[in-house]
């Protein structure tokens, strides 16, 4: 007997007229009209938990220990009641073989209707073998379960991006997920680590509407990334009225001015972190002192010092930013037609001197 | 046409006669020059500023709006210029051949290059004259070409997927311009090549003016006044 | 290799290979194999790091500022950690002086980790190797409330309250749905608990995995998030204002009342909760005393927790430091990081290049190049598809570090016992070992065991929590006393430091002594090396043969069932390995 999404909506002390009020509410907030409703609450009622199979390929299980942080839902309660986390090797009791059993029966039993949330990433160089998981390359298991997944979650800038193993010089070929996988719905929620709240927020989103979120430009879901931390920075009016923190611990650091000239990548960061915040709300980078690095951003790691607002262009050797290469450039300009204007200067007197005595001797 | 040939026709082009007169830049296109030169000066300052702030001011945020402003005159400035950058294009299609010259360079054309070997010798001081040109000489042209058309470009479309980081997704911006950011690379990386874009035009900027003077006093033809009256004058 | 002495260990690869790849419950990729004599007895044993990331290479030519973002990176459960070895290591090498409050507020940010790290992995990494989850379905609710409301006077403990969790349990079995727990080794004979101790393990599991997100919010604070909180070189990036205007974003009044109360919340779930948990499984496994290993001969300990800042002399560290080697108790050597002589790492059986194998190299002039080749006489399956490793030959990630050429044993085992053999500047560590080795009514001995290390975890756990007030408290004193610097910039701009310099920062992370070691040249990082602890732990054989201290554990421990993996996992698990960390 499988618990459905029905029951586990009941058993959290949800009444029955209620549950059907949330089903209309659905299908309106859907486009589907209200005649919609009764079929959204059969789905509900007899639809098993939703299977998940979380993969680990390179990456240090922080997405993992930032999942488990979850307060609003607890994560108790998504293991327990919203999904059915089949296969998670930081979690899972079973190990080795048995492990290995229970992959191939979830894939087998939810052919097409189970989950994909990757952590981490496949290596390609040496064949695979940077990451191995039992004696095979991570990245063979990997395509293997993407093939019946009915779609797939990159957890974090590991599986989004490739994150800091992908930094130059990317030994080991790190690859972003979405570079091995096609053919499936790729949902990137990008961060090292997401914020909790909004690992649980999209994986109950998809479970609750029955849909993948909006996705920008870039795959991520609209609703924690369309905007940067910057546009809802609480230090934005700091930023505005051009009072920055200099340096570390000075009298603007201490009454909280914009980080800005401490290299803050707020501006340049898409991130739901300072309106969720982080921990159940408690406090985000900046609100803690250290500008933010930009650890949802593609590539993150090699676009300058996290320090830096003039940030190196990795193009122009590890030294060069815009105004070193560009300053130099205008000074070579600059000092360039300063001599030329002498030398121009210089013929140019020699010229009517020359010309003088022509007409002198005459 | 050999390069000779070309040079040969350049040498005695009869409208670049002594002492002849001709219109060559249109009102319109002086006007924009000079409101382009405006919007360059105050984008580059207040873009250097924006990305390398001014000492902090004391005080309550409520009562300062300092980078605010900043920003304000780069985006009050840069929509002058996008503007002023389209109405030019226009009346490259509309205007006199001279008009045009900016948005396109010959480079299948002999005369061009011949030109341009020319005026390369005479600026490291191995010809005594360079040519006489209507127009814009082809050194100046080839310039003129990357640091301000290719790079109004450029600015224009970094300059406009920033700003839509703050009209947010869907916004007119975002959607026509929203593209370029994953295409750099992202945010950040957009703000530096958006950055480097203007050292390139500053750099052009110097060598533009002290070209342009040192060949109004030094070569045969006039070049400031052309820049005000439209009129060039050819002189022996 | 055949059948050969070391350490101690009768190494027989004759008899059945069995593998056990992934091992669960851990962080990152780890595969062991072992071979089981007739009577299913482990008499060799195998641990393979199957993961690398190149970190050490990674890092060449960056801002040594930012070092401490990366190294962080190797590890999302030792969260921190990373980070601030490596401000420590540029801290050194570029002699860098930090405020009070920074020593102070860092030493909290430690202590936090370790005590969420031991609870995690006491309840979510190691319990179900104790506890039978299906077997707590049989369980009387009632009499699980006596045994509850017998050992702590937690309040979640009615007779209701374990009813409505055994029902919410029973729900969830009967879905078919089993999750995380589907597929395990349920009803094995190696479980020892009744039912009822099976299910209040159960409801603290679930009760844990609650709490231990508050825990953390104490990175959240200072840092700006857990995991992964911000660092700074130089001090903390969080700047202490409590008298003036302006304080949001700085520590003021109300953050540090927040950090109080998760700290006493914190001391009271590990006392009332983790430590009686603890003290009731363990007295039903006090006779399965194996996977020692180690711990008996060959200890080690680099200490953490200066009480004042910019001093780690030994004298000055809360938390040990020092190497015991050969089984003497007696004698507790100096541990130098510097020192070329002592600390060296190996890569004859490692995946990696030296220009010579059968030399170790000092972190300083340590060389990170890659080499996969799995091969060997014994060696079964092709390149990528590994049947069984050859331990003759190369068949590890992970390097093989040796102190004075000795295998050691880093963790919590390894500072509770050099702390319990230096009263004198240890002395709750010493108490509490001797009132649990009363309560439990077992030997010093019996600590020298996978149980041993468990118990170890979990007494050093409350030392930590109860270190976290005492932190917090000299945190409110210094600030009272009119102190409120939280960072040095004075070698912030690089202009200022020398051509060349190096150095070596030092932790006590939660599995054990970690060390990074900087060399810094025109500003750029011009090498960078870790040595982790689980790169100790879990260490393959070295030039000599020796083994690591996984392998060690291992080594003479009987199996219930060869099919079931369930003793290998407890005694692995006992060092909580972390993959990420020890290959990075
Ligand atoms: C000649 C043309 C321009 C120059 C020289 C110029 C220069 C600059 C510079 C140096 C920056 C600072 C970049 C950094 O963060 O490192 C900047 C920022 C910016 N520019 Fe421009 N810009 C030009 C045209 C434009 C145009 C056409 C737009 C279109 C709206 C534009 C919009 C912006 C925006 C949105 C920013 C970012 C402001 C912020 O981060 O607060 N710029 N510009
Ligand atoms: C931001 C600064 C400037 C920029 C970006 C700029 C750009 C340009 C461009 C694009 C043209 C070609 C016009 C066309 O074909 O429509 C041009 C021509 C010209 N500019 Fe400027 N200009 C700048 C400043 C100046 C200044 C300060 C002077 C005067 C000293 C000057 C003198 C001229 C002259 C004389 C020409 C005509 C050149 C010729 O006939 O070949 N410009 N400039
Ligand atoms: N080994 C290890 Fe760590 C720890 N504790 C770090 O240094 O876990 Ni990821
Ligand atoms: S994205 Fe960052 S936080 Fe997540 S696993 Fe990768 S390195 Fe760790
Ligand atoms: S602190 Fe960072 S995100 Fe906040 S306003 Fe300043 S620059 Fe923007
Ligand atoms: S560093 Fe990351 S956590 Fe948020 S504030 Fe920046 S995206
Ligand atoms: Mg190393």
């Amino acid at each position: 007997m499988t618990e459905t999404f029905y029951d586990v909506l009941r058993r959290q002390g949800i009444s029955r007229r209620s549950f059907l009020k949330f089903c209309s509410l659905t299908a309106t907030s859907l486009g589907l009209g209200s005649a919609y409703a009764p079929k959204i609450a059969h789905a509900m009622e007899t639809k098993p938990r939703t299977p998940v199979i979380w993969l680990e390929g390179l990456e240090c299980t922080c997405c993992s220990e930032s999942f488990i942080r979850s307060a609003h839902p607890l994560t108790k309660d998504v293991i327990l009641s919203m999904l059915s986390l089949d296969y998670h090797v930081t979690l899972m009791a079973a190990a080795g073989h048995q492990a290995e059993k229970q992959l191939e029966e979830i894939k087998k039993k939810y052919k097409g209707n189970y989950i994909l949330a990757v952590e981490g990433n496949p290596p390609l160089n040496e064949d695979g073998m940077y990451c191995i998981e039992g004696g095979r390359p991570f990245v063979e298991i990997l395509k293997e379960t993407a093939a019946d997944a009915k779609a797939v979650i990159a957890w974090g800038a590991c599986a989004s991006y490739g994150c800091v193993q992908a930094a130059k010089p990317n030994p080991t070929r790190a690859t972003p997920i979405d570079k091995v996988i096609s053919g499936k719905p790729i949902i990137k929620v990008p961060g090292c680590p997401p914020i909790a709240e909004v690992m649980t927020g999209v994986v109950t989103y998809m479970l609750t509407f029955d849909r993948l979120p909006e996705l920008d430009r870039q795959g991520r879901p609209k609703m924690f990334y369309g905007q940067r931390i910057h546009d809802k920075c609480y230090r934005r009016p700091h930023f505005d009225a051009g009072q920055f923190v200099e340096q570390w611990d000075d009298d603007a650091a201490r009454k909280g001015y914009c980080l800005y000239k401490m290299g803050c990548k707020g501006p340049t960061t898409y991130n739901a972190c300072s309106t969720v915040r982080w921990n159940d709300g408690v406090s985000f980078p900046i609100q803690s002192g250290h500008g933010c690095i930009g650890c949802s951003e593609d590539g993150f790691w090699d676009k300058g010092s996290f320090y830096d607002r003039v940030t190196d262009i990795k193009q122009f050797g590890i030294e060069a930013n815009a105004d070193k290469v560009g300053g130099t450039a205008a000074a070579a300009a600059g000092a360039g037609v300063a001599v030329h204007a002498a030398l121009s200067a210089l013929k140019k007197a020699k010229k009517s001197e020359s010309t003088e005595k022509v007409t002198g001797d005459n | 046409m050999n390069l000779n040939a070309a040079a040969a026709e350049l040498e005695n082009d009869p409208q670049t006669a002594a002492g002849k007169t001709v219109y060559v830049y249109e009102g319109p296109v002086r006007l924009w020059h000079w409101i382009n030169v405006l919007c360059i000066v105050v984008l580059a300052a207040s873009g250097y500023l924006i990305a390398s702030p001014l000492p902090s001011t004391p005080g309550e945020a409520s009562d300062h709006f300092l980078m605010g402003y900043i920003r304000f005159a780069h985006f009050a400035a840069a929509y002058v210029f996008t503007v002023g950058f389209l109405v030019r294009i226009y009346w490259a299609v509309v205007g006199n051949s001279h008009a045009r010259q900016l948005f396109m360079l010959p480079v299948t054309d002999m005369k061009w290059w011949a030109g341009l070997i020319r005026e390369l010798r005479w600026y490291l001081f191995l010809e005594k004259q360079p040519y006489k040109y209507v127009g814009h000489n082809p050194l100046g042209h080839m310039f003129m070409y990357l640091f301000v058309t290719v790079a109004a470009v450029l600015m224009i479309c970094t300059g406009f997927a920033l700003y839509s980081e703050g009209m947010g997704l869907g916004s007119w911006q975002d959607r026509l311009f929203g593209w370029v950011i994953p295409l750099l690379g992202g945010s950040q990386a957009t703000h530096s090549w958006h950055h480097l874009g203007m050292w390139g035009i500053v750099t052009f900027v110097i060598l533009h003016v002290y070209a342009a003077v040192r060949e109004d006093i030094m070569s045969r033809q006039t070049m400031i006044s052309t820049m005000i009256s439209g009129h060039r004058t050819f002189r022996e | 290799m055949g059948a050969y002495e070391t350490q101690g260990f009768k190494m027989d690869n004759s008899g059945k290979r069995v593998v056990v790849d992934p091992i669960c419950r851990i962080e990152g990729h780890l595969r062991v194999e072992v071979n089981l004599d007739k009577d299913n007895v482990i008499r060799n044993a195998v641990s393979t790091g199957t993961m690398w990331r190149g970190l050490e290479v990674i890092l060449k030519g960056r801002d040594p500022r930012d070092a401490w973002a990366f190294t962080e990176r190797i590890c999302g459960v030792c969260t921190g950690t990373h980070a601030l070895t490596s401000v420590r290591a540029v801290e050194d090498a570029l002699n860098i002086k930090i405020p009070e409050n920074a020593n102070t507020i860092r030493n909290i940010m430690q202590l936090n980790l370790q005590v969420h790290d031991h609870l995690v992995h006491f309840y979510h990494l190691h319990a179900l190797d104790w506890v039978d989850i299906v077997s707590s379905l049989k369980a009387d609710p009632k009499r699980t409330s006596e045994l509850a409301q017998s050992i702590s006077n937690w309040p979640l403990s009615s007779p209701g309250y374990f009813r409505d969790l055994q029902n919410r349990l029973k729900k969830f079995v009967e879905s078919g749905q089993l999750g995380p727990f589907a597929n395990a080794y349920w009803g094995n004979p190696a479980y020892k608990l009744p039912p009822e101790a099976n299910l209040m393990a159960v409801a603290h599991y679930l009760e844990a995995l609650d709490f231990q997100k508050e825990i953390v919010k104490i990175h959240t604070i200072f840092g700006g998030k857990n995991p992964h909180p911000n660092w700074l070189v130089g001090g903390v990036p969080c700047a202490i204002n409590v008298h003036d205007t302006g304080a949001v974003g700085a520590i003021n009044m109300e953050r540090l009342n927040l950090v109080k109360s998760i700290t006493d919340r914190t001391k009271e779930f590990v006392d009332q909760v983790y430590i009686p948990d603890l003290l009731a499984i363990a007295s039903f496994y006090k006779g399965w005393l194996y996977g020692g290993g180690l711990s008996s001969q060959s200890i080690m300990s680099y200490g953490d927790i200066p009480q004042r800042a910019n001093d780690h002399s030994t004298a000055n560290l809360l938390l040990p430091r020092g190497a015991i080697i050969n089984g003497d108790l007696k004698k507790i050597h100096e541990v130098d990081l510097k020192d070329p002589e002592q600390i060296q790492e190996f890569v004859t059986h490692s995946w990696y290049k030296y220009s010579d194998e059968s030399k170790g190299l000092h972190p300083f002039d340590g060389v990170t190049e890659p080499n996969y080749k799995p091969e060997g006489p014994n060696f079964k399956g092709t390149r990528t598809k590994i049947e069984n490793l050859d331990e003759s030959a190369k068949y590890s990630w992970i390097k093989a570090p040796r102190w004075r050429g000795h295998a050691m044993e880093v963790g919590c085992l390894s500072r509770m016992v050099l702390g319990y053999l230096q009263p004198k500047q240890f002395p709750a560590i010493k108490d509490t070992i001797d009132s649990v080795l009363k309560q439990l009514d077992i030997p010093l001995t019996a600590l020298f065991s996978t149980l041993g290390r468990t118990a170890a975890r979990g007494i050093e756990a409350q030392y930590c929590a109860d270190l976290q007030v005492k932190q917090l408290d000299k945190l409110i004193a210094n600030i009272k006393a009119g102190d409120s610097a939280t960072a040095n910039v004075e070698k912030w701009d690089p202009s200022t430091w020398p051509k060349e310099a190096k150095g070596a920062g030092f932790t006590e992370a939660p599995r054990g002594a970690l060390g990074h070691w900087i060399k810094i040249k025109d500003t750029k990082i011009d090498n960078y090396q870790c040595v982790v602890p689980t790169t100790w732990n879990g260490s393959p054989r070295d030039a000599k043969g020796q083994i690591g201290a996984y392998e060690a554990a291992l080594m003479n421990t009987p199996l219930a069932k060869a099919d079931e993996p369930l003793e290998i996992l407890r005694t692995i698990h006992s060092f909580d390995p972390c993959l990420a960390c020890s290959t990075h």
